[in-house]
């Protein structure tokens, strides 16, 4: 197996399938912001709206644009003046009264057209009314009910006004932990092999595949972080998630430390399988467990699922799956040039 | 020369990962109008620079492992 070369191409193809696919599918047409954010009852209220991706003027001057507050009461644009492609200008009369009883509710903005699609900018605008009275305002309010939007076929990935087009990261940071997982499994693995068999090749590829698990570790802590610094504000937000993980990166780090200072091969590598399913059984907890009992910013955590329909659609799946499959398999490649160098290293010295 | 050869590449990619980091976070505003695409720009520079690091200790211990056996011949 490690000297074969397809599964080494097929992850290079794979790899090449998910840097075109993941880098060149575009975003679906969205709101990237909107001025005033603010608005007060009884006013009427001109929103600039610029879209992204969007083609406006394609669109047959069939805009229709929605304040929604919740699924019953939203409120319709008296009118949408199309400036270009990407700016819109919506027109809407905010009646004295909310029907609620807070004083500033945050509302978000629904566009539909039929080439663009329906595009959402959640808490979009702010309105604040000064004299509070729920009743009133159901009895003023008119609802303009959000019916017949529009889907967009095109092949595209979903447009989340957070992430934008750091949506694409889910297939080049991601995987890199699929990747790292299933490096530390099969050294693992090769660890309980050489435990019950003592032949020392297995020490060899135990330590191999260790290799190139820290080295996923790390290339994922570092793309994480620089996606973290774009979302959550900071590159290291002490999070649960980035501890736990850095956490178990320095297990692993140890594992090598340890591995290294001792001089008597047989003695190495007993000692190292032992603490190699000690990491590996602190692994799990620290990195899947841990950050889901508690909150934390990243997904997958504190009852948020991770990989649930908001996380992938079926477009996302179409990259991700495959990039999975080839971040994991250039990292067992990886692993095999250690390996394969370290075994030359032990014949060569063994003969001299 | 293969020692300096190697100092300086890798000098020259901590500082290309160093300043595309600090290039990407200085203009939120722009950042914003090209829709966040150099984070993953960014993200896929990091991968990059990583591997790059990575065959550098590779190397570093193939020629550590030629001079031992030359030292035997």
């Amino acid at each position: 197996m490690v000297y074969q070369t397809w599964w080494k191409a097929l992850g290079v193809v794979l790899l090449v399938y998910t840097f075109i696919a993941g880098l060149l599918i575009p975003l679906k047409p969205g709101i990237s912001s909107v001025h005033p954010s603010n608005a007060a009852t009884g006013e009427e209220v001109v929103l600039e709206i610029n879209g992204y991706n969007t083609l406006f003027t394609r669109s047959g001057e069939e805009v229709r644009a929605w304040l929604k507050m919740d699924d019953a009461y939203a409120l319709g644009a008296s009118g949408v003046e199309i400036v270009d492609d990407q700016h819109i200008r919506a027109r809407f009369y905010i009646p004295a009264f909310l029907p609620d009883s807070g004083r500033v509710r945050d509302f978000t903005l629904l566009l539909d057209d039929p080439f663009n699609g329906a595009c959402v900018l959640p808490s979009a605008v702010f309105i604040t009314q000064d004299s509070i009275d729920p009743a009133m305002g159901k009895a003023q309010w008119v609802n303009a009910p959000i019916k017949g939007l529009h889907a967009n076929d095109g092949l595209s990935f979903p447009f989340r006004n957070i992430l934008k087009e750091s949506i694409r990261n889910t297939y080049f940071h991601v995987p890199l932990w699929f990747a790292m997982v299933f490096l530390f499994l099969f050294s693992v693995g090769y660890s309980v092999r050489y435990l019950r068999t003592g032949t020392h090749d297995n020490d060899r590829r135990a330590h191999a595949l260790a290799v190139g698990g820290v080295l996923f570790g790390m290339m994922g802590l570092v793309t994480g972080a620089i996606w973290a610094k774009n979302t959550w504000g900071a590159y290291w937000s002490w999070d649960v998630k980035q501890n736990m993980t850095a956490i178990a990166l320095l297990i692993y780090f140890a594992y090598f430390i340890l591995r290294g200072s001792f001089e008597d091969p047989e003695k190495r590598a007993r000692l190292a399988a032992v603490y190699n399913l000690f990491a590996f059984v602190a692994l799990i907890p620290l990195i899947y467990v841990i950050p889901r009992l508690t909150d934390s910013l990243h997904p997958g955590s504190g009852g948020n699922p991770a990989f649930g329909s908001d996380d992938l659609d079926n477009t996302m799946r179409m990259v991700f799956y495959p990039a999975i499959l080839g971040w994991t398999l250039l990292g067992f490649w990886i692993a095999s040039v250690v390996y394969r160098m370290e075994r030359l290293r032990d014949r060569v010295l063994e003969f001299y | 020369m293969t020692n300096l050869f190697q100092r300086s590449v890798f000098l020259f990619f901590l500082l290309l990962s160093a300043s595309c980091l600090s290039a990407q976070t200085n203009d939120p505003d722009f950042m914003q109008s090209v829709g966040k695409i150099y984070v993953a720009v960014g993200v896929i520079l990091a991968i990059f620079a990583v591997i790059v690091l990575f065959l550098i200790y590779l190397d570093r211990k193939l020629t550590k492992l030629e001079n031992q056996i030359k030292d035997h011949e």
